[in-house]
């Protein structure tokens, strides 16, 4: 088997550095507006989730910075996946941010380097561990794209 | 059956007669192989899968012997079955990572893995096991993939990601 992405390891780090960073920035701008739509303990937990989020992100401009690269600028707002209009749609979205973001990190997991693999898996088990709690589901591959 | 005592501790006879297959294949085309550079070093991605699987099998096999335990009880089985079918798709998706030479014997068939005693205790129990189970499934992958060629990390932190997920609907079930 040979091992993609050998050339240019730090280039791929960075990619994949970015990706994440990009999501969690789509992921907190998300959990703005289902919070919006919630109350009481789903309002909590939007909370908790977003300021999670918010420390995530820092982690990765950090890392991005000790690349000595620019992290990526956040977008003003961002395309939500889910349309929200109640409290029962912005569970819906919270869930779905979640597998999103556990999608962003995947190429993270994947690069020539071990701390940031792990952090990968870590952030991955973090966003389907939340995505459950959100909807109560699980699926048995959570980032990758069903085949076919 | 005779391997019930110890099943995670032997790896699958299949792999060990692969990987005596594959040294054969190595010394016979020596001179060939080593115009191509190094060998690559599979020795210990082919054990850290092998492993995988076999904690994966492991997995499967307390579930079904969870069902089994709790066959009566309608709510558990919906909560289980689901899950048991996500270790079954990891199963599946790990094994095809793992190359079997053409020459290999018959694979022995799923109903030859180790099966775990039944678990004891009731329900609250048998659940704390699984997420016990679960949540030490997902932390040995994590430190596993380390090591793994990049696509087989990313599916390890997605399989991780899911037993940690696991965890948690597990937990909401098995509380009074």
């Amino acid at each position: 088997m040979s091992r993609a992405g050998r050339e240019q390891p730090a280039r791929g780090r960075l990619g994949a550095l970015q990706a994440a960073l990009g999501a969690e920035e789509a992921t907190i701008y998300g959990y703005g507006v289902a919070g919006a739509h919630l109350t009481g303990a789903g309002y909590s937990l939007a909370y908790a989730d977003s300021v999670l989020h918010e420390r995530a992100r820092d982690v990765l401009i950090g890392l991005i910075e000790a690349l000595g690269a620019q992290p990526q600028a956040s977008a003003v707002a961002y395309r939500l996946p889910v349309a929200v209009n109640s409290a029962a749609s912005a569970r819906v979205l919270a869930a779905r941010l979640e597998l999103d973001l556990a999608a962003a990190y995947l190429g993270l997991a994947g690069v020539d380097d071990p701390a940031l693999r792990k952090l990968a898996a870590v952030r991955m088990q973090g966003a389907a561990v939340r995505a459950a709690r959100w909807d109560g589901g699980t699926e048995a591959f959570p980032g990758i794209q069903p085949p076919g | 059956m005779a391997k019930s005592g110890h099943p995670t501790a032997a790896p699958p006879r299949r792999v060990v007669l692969a990987a005596a297959a594959a040294g054969s294949v190595l010394l016979a085309g020596c001179k060939g192989l080593a115009a191509l550079g190094p060998a690559p070093k599979t020795g210990a991605d082919v054990a850290t899968l092998t492993e995988a699987i076999a904690a994966e099998e492991m997995l499967i096999a307390r579930y079904d012997a969870a069902l089994a335990a709790l066959s009566g009880q309608q709510r558990i089985t919906r909560l289980l079955t689901p899950i048991l079918a996500e270790h079954r798709a990891h199963l599946d998706r790990l094994r095809t990572r793992l190359i079997q030479p053409a020459a290999a014997p018959a694979s022995p068939s799923p109903s030859a893995t180790p099966t775990p005693a039944p678990p004891p205790g009731g329900r609250r129990q048998i659940l704390a096991d699984l997420v016990a189970a679960e949540r030490a499934a997902a932390g040995r992958l994590t430190g596993q993939l380390v090591a793994m060629p990049p696509a087989t990390a990313q599916l390890m932190a997605s399989i991780s990601a899911s037993e940690a997920a696991h965890v948690v609907v597990l937990s909401q079930a098995g509380r009074p």
